[in-house]
């Protein structure tokens, strides 16, 4: 094996490695703890510099700086795991967008990755970007359901892993953790929706793609296939997040859920759209103190039983997402990590965060 | 057929803090207990404080609660543990 301080090309500086063939890398990259586990697709400097020409960023291009442990995050590190996850160069700009969301303050990204609690980051997709690289929103959702959201989750993962040492008892002391972890990534059914897209909802303009990301625990999948009465569908979805208030945390944040083809037509019969839905979940979905003594919690109710905790601060920390296959009225209710203290952050891909707002005429 | 493939972590050195000058002693100094606020702190850090007091005959005992257990302890805990002669963080779950 050979090693030098630069790759070959003239703007890569990481360091390189000489191996004999694509097995010796596996191997390679797997003693040096740079994996999840799974193959990875050796990051060669031809196969990075494609995925940094594709976004137009010089190597050393700033994405961002991790707040709390100073680190900062560079497009070339980037995109040497965006190729190990699976990455093609089009992927890019997502896992690009994703970690400058990441990034924000208000993500809370170390705590994110570090907590006992365990929680992966979800990845939601929105507008144009999401044909252009073959996402699928029916079947399998949340599982493999299309290359694209697969290599992308994962390449959020392995970056994590490798630039921050997010690796397990390391910076990362999930006491469980969940399958999210490898890969946990997702693309919005806008045209089978009838309703302004999630990162509309969240200020994004209509034409922009989008990404959104939120510390997330595991999906809650709920089924609900005996009424046609919103109230009633959206009962079950209120249930299991009452539920996790109980059996998890009863601090507000946001939540998402995931409504599959069947609920969402016997929404459109009954003219529900996102707003009608939000309010609904915010006012439903709230608890008793007191109700933590159903679940064996008793002993830190003390002398607020009565107070009333609400999972949704208010119906717009609701993140709706229209996704899942033609048939089955199955959902899933996706709780936060850490209430509101870790918000959910949605950014336009491609946009220039950096630049001057446009003056008004 | 040899191919080349890239590091994929950061490589950057972090500068190492030095440590703060170690104590000789504990009787008489000025203790800062940083708490992540979480259910089991009472406990935890009122039995550390009754040990600096009665096995260590520490002056004072001063404690701070941060007020996001998953983030850092804000400026003003930082800042006001410049005039403790000691600090202690602990999780207490």
């Amino acid at each position: 094996m050979k090693t030098a301080s630069n790759a070959m090309t003239d703007s890569l500086k990481s360091q390189y490695f000489d191996l004999d063939d694509v097995g010796d890398a596996q191997e390679f990259y797997h003693s040096r703890g740079w994996t999840d586990g799974f193959p990875i697709v050796p990051p060669t400097p031809e196969a990075v510099q494609a995925c940094l020409d594709w976004v137009n960023m010089p190597a050393n291009e700033l994405i961002g700086i991790e707040p709390v442990r100073e680190r900062s995050i560079e497009a070339e590190k980037l995109a040497i795991n965006a190729v190990m996850a699976g990455c093609l160069p089009a992927h890019f700009p997502v896992v690009v967008s994703a970690w400058m969301a990441m990034l924000k303050d208000e993500f809370l990204l170390h705590g994110a990755t570090a907590s006992t609690g365990g929680c992966a980051i979800l990845v939601i997709l929105n507008g144009s970007i999401r044909q252009e690289i073959g996402t699928r929103s029916d079947f399998n959702v949340l599982g493999s359901s299309d290359r694209a959201t697969s290599v992308i989750g994962r390449a959020i993962r392995l970056a994590l892993i490798n630039i921050l040492q997010v690796s397990p008892g390391a910076i990362d002391r999930s006491t469980l953790g969940h399958p999210g972890k490898i890969s946990y990534c997702i693309a919005e059914d806008e045209e089978g929706s009838g309703w302004p897209s999630l990162a509309e909802s969240r200020d994004i303009p209509k034409e922009a793609s989008a990404v959104t990301v939120f510390a997330a625990g595991a999906p809650r999948q709920i089924m609900n296939e005996w009424t046609r009465k919103p109230e009633e569908i959206l009962d079950t979805y209120a249930a299991e997040m009452r539920a996790n208030l109980r059996n998890y945390s009863i601090w507000s944040g946001n939540y998402v859920v995931i409504m599959p083809p069947q609920h969402r037509e016997h929404m459109r019969v009954a003219g529900w759209k996102r707003k009608e839905i939000a309010n609904y979940l915010f006012e439903k979905a709230r608890i008793k103190r007191s109700e933590w003594s159903t679940v064996g919690k008793g002993s830190v109710v003390r002398d607020k039983g009565d107070t009333e905790y609400c999972a949704l601060s208010s119906p717009e920390h609701l993140l709706l997402v229209a996704a899942g296959g033609p048939a089955g009225g199955f959902g899933a209710v996706i709780p936060p990590w850490l209430g509101a203290k870790s918000q959910a952050v949605t950014v336009a891909i491609g946009a220039c965060i950096d630049c001057e707002p446009s003056i008004p005429n | 057929m040899m191919i080349r493939v890239l590091n994929p972590t950061s490589e950057s050195v972090v500068a190492t803090l030095n440590p703060a000058p170690r104590l000789t002693g504990l009787k008489g100094k000025t203790v800062g207990l940083i708490s992540n606020g979480k259910e089991g702190t009472d406990g935890f850090f009122s039995h550390i404080e009754r040990l600096l007091r009665e096995r260590y005959q520490v002056a004072e005992v001063v404690l701070r609660i941060k007020s996001n257990y998953s983030a850092p302890a804000e400026g003003e805990i930082i800042e006001e543990a410049r005039s403790w002669d000691l600090a202690i963080s602990g999780l207490g779950d």
